[in-house]
This record gives structure tokens, sequence and C-alpha cells, in this order.
């Protein structure tokens, strides 16, 4: 994962005005939580407009990769709300969600603003990756989820 | 403090960890870095869907 395509991604998402916010290992790293990744995850919000948005972000940071066209409002907003995007790097990976389930989407997701380099990035806050991580099956969650836990102070009710 | 000495593994185990001087996400991708060094992959190219996020993450699991 290069430091410099990351940060061009974020500033890519910043200037389409992309509603999104980072989940997963990348937010828990945001919070000082460091653990190995091979994915960035994010929330967007569920309209055409935005999918758009995050399409215009991914070509303006992956000079306008052909793939790029693939994602799309039909699926993401109706029967594929999780779709992954392998970018020409080759060394890391989005997993874009527009819901969970009944459990989580785009709305339902405190985040807070973090800054690097200038760029505003809109993170998970400690206890909505909790409320995340805590119920579900993978024991990588679980591991995040006590781990958000002991650093945070979390309750079970948060 | 570079070199620290412990009489046990317990007693390491303990030992407060030095904090970084590095943000915290500079922390995080160093730490990916580290790992692709390690254990490097090769990657599909393009778009692909699931219809839920554990679909995804099985895809990811076989990969």
């Amino acid at each position: 994962m290069d430091r410099d395509e990351i940060i061009r991604v974020l500033r890519a998402f910043e200037a389409s005005g992309l509603e999104y916010v980072l989940i997963g290992a990348a937010a828990m790293g945001f919070h000082g939580l460091v653990r190995a990744t091979e994915d960035l995850d994010l929330f967007v919000r569920a309209t055409s407009e935005n999918i758009e948005r995050l399409r215009a972000a991914l070509r303006e940071a992956y000079e306008d990769d052909p793939h790029i066209d693939e994602i799309s409002s039909a699926d993401l907003l109706g029967e594929y709300p999780a779709v992954r995007y392998y970018p020409p790097t080759g060394d890391l990976y989005f997993d874009v969600l527009t819901r969970l389930g009944d459990a989580a989407r785009f709305e339902t997701v405190d985040a807070e603003i973090k800054d690097i380099e200038g760029t505003r990035v809109r993170v998970a806050t400690p206890a909505a990756l909790y409320r995340l991580k805590k119920g579900t099956v993978r024991a990588i969650d679980h591991q995040d989820a006590a781990a958000l836990r002991e650093r945070f102070n979390l309750k079970d009710e948060d | 403090m570079p070199v620290q000495r412990f009489r046990s593994i317990e007693d390491m185990n303990h030992a407060p960890v030095s904090p970084s001087r590095l943000p915290d996400f500079d922390r995080f991708l160093r730490h990916c870095a580290r790992y692709w060094a390690i254990a490097p992959k090769v990657y599909p190219r393009g778009v692909f869907k699931f219809r839920t996020i554990e679909e995804a993450q099985k895809a990811r699991a076989h990969r």
C-alpha cells in the first residue's frame, strides 16, 4: 500500500465531493490501532450522483482505468451492495459498500474528520467501528473489536 | 533507550513499548508495506461485485 497512492485517492475523493466513510483496518489505523491489510473499505452514500462521484475520483486517481466504468449505480443501489475494485497499481484494492445487510449503511455510521497532508478524510469513529465489528463472525473482526474496546474504553452498549 | 534487558519473557511482554513518533496513519501504511514485502500477492484486475459482505469475504479467502 503506497503512501502517495493512498493520499492521491483520498485527495480525489475529497475533490470529487464523494460522500464516504472509511471503515475497516485503514480507519483503525487513523485511530492508532495498527494492523496490516490489503484493502481500503468504505461505505458510500447510495445515490447515483454519489456513485458517479466515486467513479470520477477513481478515474482521477487511476488515469482513466477503463475497468472503473464497471462500477455501476444499478449494482450498488440494487442487488450488489458490495463492489471490489482492483486498480492497475496492483498492491491494494477497494471494497466499496452501500449497505451491510440491514445492519449498516453510510447514514448509520458515525464519522469524524481526520487530516492527512491537508486532505480531509471521513473516518468511522472508534465506537462505530466497534459496532460494525463486534457482531460479525470473522475472527479478525473479533480481534479488532477487542482492541477497539480496550483502547477506547468502549462498552457493549457502544 | 535502544537496548533493554529482561530477566524473563514475561517481563519483556509487560514492558511498555516506546511510542512511535510517526502519525498513526503513517505507522499503519508502513506496517502494510512491511506485510507486502514479506508476503506479496498478485491480484486480478478490474471490478467484482457481491450480493453480501460475506460473499465478498469468501471470495477474498479463496483467492
